[in-house]
């Protein structure tokens, strides 16, 4: 581990490396405030990151580690000079996340492929029920676990090792059915090509992010892939929604009379008028029966492309039906875009900048308390966990480290239910199996959550060539597998369904909780009104909550400097070369001008395709 | 001539003059104190290899290792990863190692590595036998050269190195989905559709 202190005084001190603490470090570094990033942790992004397969692992398994034990507080008072006051913060990580279930569907290599056995079956059911699950790694490991439960986390590792004994038969065996069956074995040996991530959403492809990615040339660090397809669950089947011009010609499923209706409605909802209005404040599934659109296009247009409930007000849905359409045909076929590698990488890209610009990064490394200065009701410095003393003028922290009591949310706390699959194949197969498909799922039942799930293949760098990587999301009902197995037994192959062979099977599949972060302000808790707060994930579909609410911390910060100003490119880099020569050291990090030879192409990383982003008209 | 761009990126321990590597290799300039707070994302320089020509997207840490925190996101599409020690720290030699291991652990699969021995105009103070330090090279397959930032030794030579040993360009698969970069363009705010 590092040796070398920190220095001992910055402008900006943030505590926590998700997506909206690392907006604000680049946005503050960039206008060139001095600012130290922290995360107790030993990865980036926090509740925002992605993992390797086996990184996952690790993940689930800290989750049911008995909470760690609140570091005895140590008394820092020792540090106190006259007339400051300590604040005590907490260990991030205890309490966002909750209900972590995982359950492993993969074969052994040397088994012949047959239908999973009923015991399994009601071992899995079981396993589901019952809390102190018994080790069950016979065929399938089945593992059941419960935050908290030591025991059980042995059980994983049995998993583990089961599937680990038939490393040697890498190679798949000979095939005797139409798909590869994927092992356990092969999941942890390629593990380090998944790229799982805890949240699961979507750029729009005019939201907030993606034109702050634009704005800042932060997009450079990454590359992107349209969504390339919106499917719906429709009376027990998948299909695709047109959603483009192109789309909806090429469409066979709709007649003539409905494409027509369609693009009808498509073009007309976009200006307002008094029939809208007339509707206001009525369900806007009352004013898309009044346009006599049939089951159908009342499906497509209510679950998929307003993504909506039947009971949202009808100037609600027009609006996201509006956002839906602006955003369409600005990159691909669809409003969305997904980060290749996972949503993860896009807080890193901010931490890039944020280094590139001076601020400087520390892992596993956190801050225990602040030091409030009463004469102004400030806090004026923080204290690390090493005991250094770090002064700062702004202290921003991610929930997590804020201790309940001094914690403002508003009650009753609400939740995101997850689920993560590693599945053999699409939801719905096409010409190409490298689709990236957002699927809208309206409730099963009543009373149900509407489920969205998103779809993403191989190319993505998020699985492994032949498997795909599904998450599932909706707000909590009940408990994440209470919410979400409903809806993975009636579209997959598990042993809890039945006659479901032609489904995709799933391989592994993890369900958890996450507190929605929508229920976190900047500011108002009990803290120096120089501490402002980030929420973790929430549970909506782009990001917009995440980027108001780094800007809105970063205009408090700095109300009079711009927010991400673009970084120059490589090439207009203008070299002065007159650097004040000093202290002979040959090499202190950090990036130096460049000039370059003129006239190449701007672009940053990366051999993919040049941006698409002209086709502007195209759409509805 | 068909223009490769290459991502390169660098490792190493913090003072071994990994940024002055590049700024030599770039800009022909050595600098004894460089800043750090310029923000450049990546450095770029052309050079020609066989008929194609390679275009370098040099990425330095930005100070992200110097507390052991390089985001993985760092290693992403890297097609060659330059690992420099200084010949007079026998430490930055050591841990060439843990950056090996970290490069398996996070780097893609295929990656051209180059172990560059910097500083070797300070033979009279050198730590590190270059004979070691080339067996460990050839050990993990990697290319090995000492270099001078400061007096402009082998800097060249190193990337030429890695250009001959990046594999030729396969015929990408046609993919309908490929992947893209956004980049800021003038029409992008100024309409809308419909």
């Amino acid at each position: 581990m590092a040796a070398e202190g920190l220095p001992c005084e910055f402008d900006v001190v943030i505590l926590g490396t998700g997506l909206v603490e690392s907006v604000v470090a680049a946005a503050c570094s960039r206008v060139g405030q001095r600012v130290l990033h922290l995360d107790r942790r030993s990865y980036y992004a926090a509740n925002w990151a992605s993992f390797t397969f086996n990184g996952l692992l690790d993940w689930i398994q800290r989750r049911q580690e008995p909470p760690p034990q609140p570091d005895e507080l140590q008394d820092w008072s020792s540090l106190l000079e006259e007339g400051e006051e300590l604040i005590y913060l907490c260990n991030a990580d205890s309490s966002s996340v909750s209900n972590v279930q995982v359950f492993s569907f993969t074969r052994e290599e040397e088994e012949s492929v047959s239908p999973p056995s009923t015991t399994e079956e009601e071992e899995a059911a079981a396993a589901a029920e019952v809390e102190e699950a018994e080790e069950e790694t016979t065929q399938s490991t089945d593992i059941k676990e419960k935050e908290s439960k030591e025991e059980t986390f042995n059980e994983e590792d049995d998993g583990q090792a089961a599937g680990v004994d038939g490393e040697e038969h890498e190679a798949p065996p000979p095939d005797n059915q139409s798909r590869k069956k994927v092992s356990y074995s092969e999941l942890l040996d390629k593990g380090r090509r998944f790229n799982i991530d805890l949240v699961s959403k979507l750029m729009f492809s005019r939201g907030s992010l993606i034109d702050l990615l634009i704005k800042s040339n932060v997009s450079r660090y990454a590359e992107f892939k349209n969504v390339s397809r919106i499917l719906t669950c429709r009376h027990g089947n998948v299909e695709q929604v047109p959603c483009s011009r192109a789309d909806v010609f090429g469409s066979r499923q709709l007649s003539v009379v409905e494409k027509r209706k369609l693009m009808r409605f498509l073009t007309s909802v976009v200006e307002e008028t008094e029939q809208q209005t007339a509707y206001s404040g009525r369900p806007y599934l009352d004013f898309l029966c009044e346009q006599q659109l049939g089951d159908n296009l009342q499906h497509f247009l209510l679950h998929s492309i307003a993504m909506v409930t039947e009971d949202t007000p009808t100037e609600e849905g027009l609006a996201s039906t509006r956002h839906f359409l602006r955003c369409l045909g600005r990159y691909g076929n669809t409003p969305f875009l997904f980060p290749v590698y996972g949503l993860g990488e896009i807080p890193q890209c901010f931490c890039r900048m944020s280094a590139v610009f001076g601020g400087i990064y520390c892992l596993r490394h956190t801050v225990h308390c602040l030091l409030l200065d009463k004469s102004n009701n400030r806090c004026k410095a923080v204290i690390d966990s090493r005991g250094q003393r770090i002064s700062c003028s702004h202290f921003v922290v991610e929930e997590g480290y804020v201790a309940t009591e001094r914690k403002k949310v508003v009650t009753p706390t609400r939740s995101i239910s997850r689920a993560v699959l590693i599945t053999d194949a699409s939801v719905l197969p096409a010409h190409s199996d490298q689709q990236v498909s957002l699927v809208t799922v309206p409730p099963v039942a009543a009373g149900a959550p509407v489920v969205k799930m998103v779809e993403l293949c191989s190319s993505t760098m998020t699985c492994i060539p032949g498997t795909y990587l599904v998450h599932l999301t909706c707000q909590s009902v009940g408990s994440a597998y209470e919410d979400l197995s409903p809806v993975v037994t009636r579209m997959f192959n598990t042993p809890e369904s039945h006659d479901q062979e032609t489904c995709p099977s799933v391989l592994w599949c993890l369900y958890f909780n996450m507190v929605d972060g929508s229920g976190v302000q900047v500011q108002g808790h009990d803290l120096p009104p120089n501490v402002y707060v980030c929420s973790g994930p929430d549970g909506g579909l782009g990001h917009e909550h995440a980027v108001t609410q780094a800007e809105s911390i970063f205009r408090n910060i700095l109300p009079d400097e711009e927010f991400c100003p673009p970084a120059p490119n490589p090439e207009d880099i203008i070299y002065d070369g007159d650097s004040a020569p000093s202290t002979g050291e040959e090499e202190k990090q950090g990036e130096e001008k460049g000039e370059e030879e003129a006239g190449q192409s701007e672009r940053g990383e990366g051999t993919g395709v040049e941006e698409v982003g002209q086709s502007e008209s195209g759409e509805e | 001539m068909a223009i490769r761009e290459l991502k390169v990126c660098l490792l190493g321990d913090t003072g071994v003059g990994k940024s002055s590597i590049v700024c030599r290799f770039v800009q022909d300039r050595f600098d004894h104190n460089i800043s750090p707070t310029i923000g450049a994302s990546f450095l770029t320089k052309t050079v020609p290899c066989g008929n194609e020509l390679h275009k370098f997207l040099i990425w330095d840490t930005a100070g992200q290792e110097r507390f052991h925190s390089l985001a993985p996101m760092y290693y992403r599409g890297s097609a060659a990863a330059v690992i420099v020690y200084d010949i007079t720290k026998l430490d930055s030699f050591q841990t060439l190692k843990k950056w090996v291991k970290e490069l398996k652990e996070h780097g893609p699969e295929d990656i051209v590595v180059a172990i560059a021995g910097n500083k070797n105009d300070l033979g009279d103070i050198r730590e590190v036998p270059m004979k070691e330090a080339k067996e460990f090279a050839e050990s993990i397959a990697a290319i090995f050269i000492e270099t001078s930032a400061r007096h402009a030794v082998n800097i060249e030579e190193l990337f030429q190195k890695i250009s001959k040993q990046i594999p030729p360009l396969e015929n990408p698969e046609v993919d309908s989905n490929e992947s893209f970069q956004l980049s800021r363009q003038p029409a992008s705010s100024s309409r809308r559709c419909c």
